[in-house]
């Protein structure tokens, strides 16, 4: 309890990581309600791993321009790396967007080479780059540690502004995610939100793969959406449950790792995989679970 | 019932420059029960979705006199990952006149309780979407389709999936609602009994040409034979 009396304190050194975590955790699920809904899982694996990429190249920059990173400081490293981050995220997903749209070739094919050159590129990249690899390998392991006020506010509203997009358009994005036709017939620009909800995806991922990495990013993009899947009854509580989820076990990932000296991001991806495996033997052992596993 | 509400002249439809069908020309006379017949790939749904415009004629014209569609798709096309109710699938219907970034208003939301009472579906449509019966999910198509306020009701196969009972309470409702609302209806099938009991006009497509005539005239013991060699679907 001294630990999380701790974290609640508010002059707790590390407040801004609890604040960052607890935004990503609550903010991801809602744009990874889209995916599960849309089918676009690997989507969602692959997404954060190409942001990185991004990151990598950001961070390389300096390096091929004749500058040392150092020259710039740590605020414009994460000026940069945002630019990166967000510049690949968004011309990712319109790319494999556009792709599926067009519904030749293999859709799982494309997504699973895109995350392994993604990946691949990355390390190559940093590994000529002594300054890069060391923020690099950090934002790898998920270690949300020291995030300035500054990034914090962006963070905030970024996030801020994917939520009231999303909370204004629900009912376009909804009609175009479930029946395109339809939505076509009634007149609606499927194409305008198609990009819309793309562009909130890839602003949501770049966002959160700056703050907590790739691999924590996919784990709070999913997990939280397919565990309130399980129980959720309606779209509004798939929704809700997706972001309590999130941010539940964002806080309670930070302070099992603060508590016991782990790595938050490991630490909260672990904790979601374990509240995925109790929400589906809740689901199996309640009436009717079985058909919502089947369904889902 | 003898104004023309849809007339093809000369349409060319079909994917990605290839034509499927050419040389279309024919009307759909106004608050008519239209059935569209045809085989596997004959191009049925293809002249559907050219039609309601969500794919562009290869060429000749097109002419729906600024019609609004209500369209009923096929019901097993749905993603059960959608936990949408009966309710909330059937009022995307009125979304049409719903600007971007406004609730849905009372009026509407009374409107579209109005359409479900209407064809019998108000009860359910309280269950989520994906765990209705075949018949119970047409008929919140069905409503919805009737939420745009439609002038054209287009029916896609509305009958696969649903039982002898369903169906024909489907079919009879939807000649009901011609004589009450002067709603032209297009309906594509491929079950023969239901096009000669219900359909005043019979569109049939076989191997790449379009008759059209009333079901009597199209509709002969040797024709019905043929269609079930080339094996409809």
């Amino acid at each position: 309890m001294d630990a999380l009396q701790q974290i609640l304190s508010p002059g707790f050194l590390l407040r801004n990581s609890v604040y960052t975590s607890v935004l990503v955790g609550f903010a991801c699920p809602l744009v990874g309600v889209f995916l599960v809904m849309r089918r676009l899982v690997f989507m969602g694996v692959a997404l954060p791993q190409i942001s990185s990429t991004g990151v990598a190249v950001a961070l390389s920059l300096p390096l091929w321009l004749g500058f040392r990173l150092a020259d710039h400081g740590t605020h414009s490293a994460h000026e940069l790396a945002f630019v990166g981050s967000i510049t690949f995220s968004l011309a990712a997903i319109l790319v494999l967007a556009f792709m599926e749209r067009r519904g030749s070739g293999q859709p799982e094919g494309r997504l699973g080479t895109a995350y392994v050159v993604a990946a691949a590129l990355g390390i190559l990249l940093l590994s000529q780059n002594p300054y890069g690899e060391i923020g690099w390998l950090d934002m790898m392991k998920g270690e949300v540690i020291a995030i300035h006020d500054s990034d914090l506010i962006l963070t905030a509203a970024t996030l801020s502004l994917v939520l009231a997009t999303l909370g204004l358009f629900h009912k376009e994005l909804l009609l175009v995610s479930f029946d395109r036709e339809m939505a076509s017939i009634l007149g609606k620009n499927v194409v305008f939100w198609d990009v819309l909800l793309y562009l909130l995806i890839g602003l949501t991922v770049s966002m959160a793969v700056l703050s907590v990495g790739p691999l924590i990013a996919f784990g709070f993009l999913l997990i939280p959406a397919l565990t309130a899947h399980l129980h959720a009854r309606t779209m509004r509580q798939f929704t809700a449950l997706a972001s309590l989820v999130g941010g539940a076990a964002a806080f309670l990932g930070f302070w099992i790792a603060y508590r016991w000296d782990l790595p938050v991001g490991p630490t909260d991806v672990v904790l979601l995989g374990v509240l995925y495996a109790a929400a589906w033997v809740a689901a199996k052992l309640l009436p009717g679970g079985s058909r919502r596993l089947h369904k889902a | 019932m003898d104004r023309a509400h849809i007339i093809l002249d000369n349409l060319s439809i079909g994917y990605n420059g290839q034509p499927v069908l050419s040389g279309i020309s024919l009307t759909i006379p106004r608050a008519s029960f239209t059935a569209i017949l045809g085989a596997n790939g004959s191009g049925k749904s293809t002249l559907l979705k050219t039609v309601l415009g969500l794919l562009p004629p290869l060429a000749g014209r097109i002419d729906t006199a600024s019609a609004t569609f209500g369209y009923v798709p096929q019901a097993i096309q749905f993603d059960p990952i959608y936990l949408l109710t009966g309710f909330e699938v059937a009022l995307m219907g009125v979304y049409g006149r719903v600007r971007p970034g406004r609730f849905v208003p009372q009026a509407e939301r009374a409107f579209t309780r109005e359409c479900l009472r209407a064809v019998g579906a108000e009860e359910f449509a309280r269950g989520r979407f994906a765990e209705l019966s075949g018949g119970q999910k047409q008929r919140v198509l069905i409503a919805r389709a009737l939420a745009t306020r439609p002038d054209v009701l287009v029916l896609d196969e509305p009958t696969a999936g649903v039982d002898i009972t369903a169906t024909h309470a489907v079919l009879d409702f939807i000649s009901q609602i011609i004589e009450e609302r002067s709603i032209t209806v297009l309906f594509v099938t491929h079950d023969v009994g239901l096009v000669r009991d219900h359909a005043q006009k019979v569109i049939w497509l076989q191997r790449g040409k379009v008759l059209q005539g009333t079901a009597e005239e199209l509709l002969t013991p040797e024709r019905i034979t043929e269609i079930l060699e080339m094996g409809v679907g």
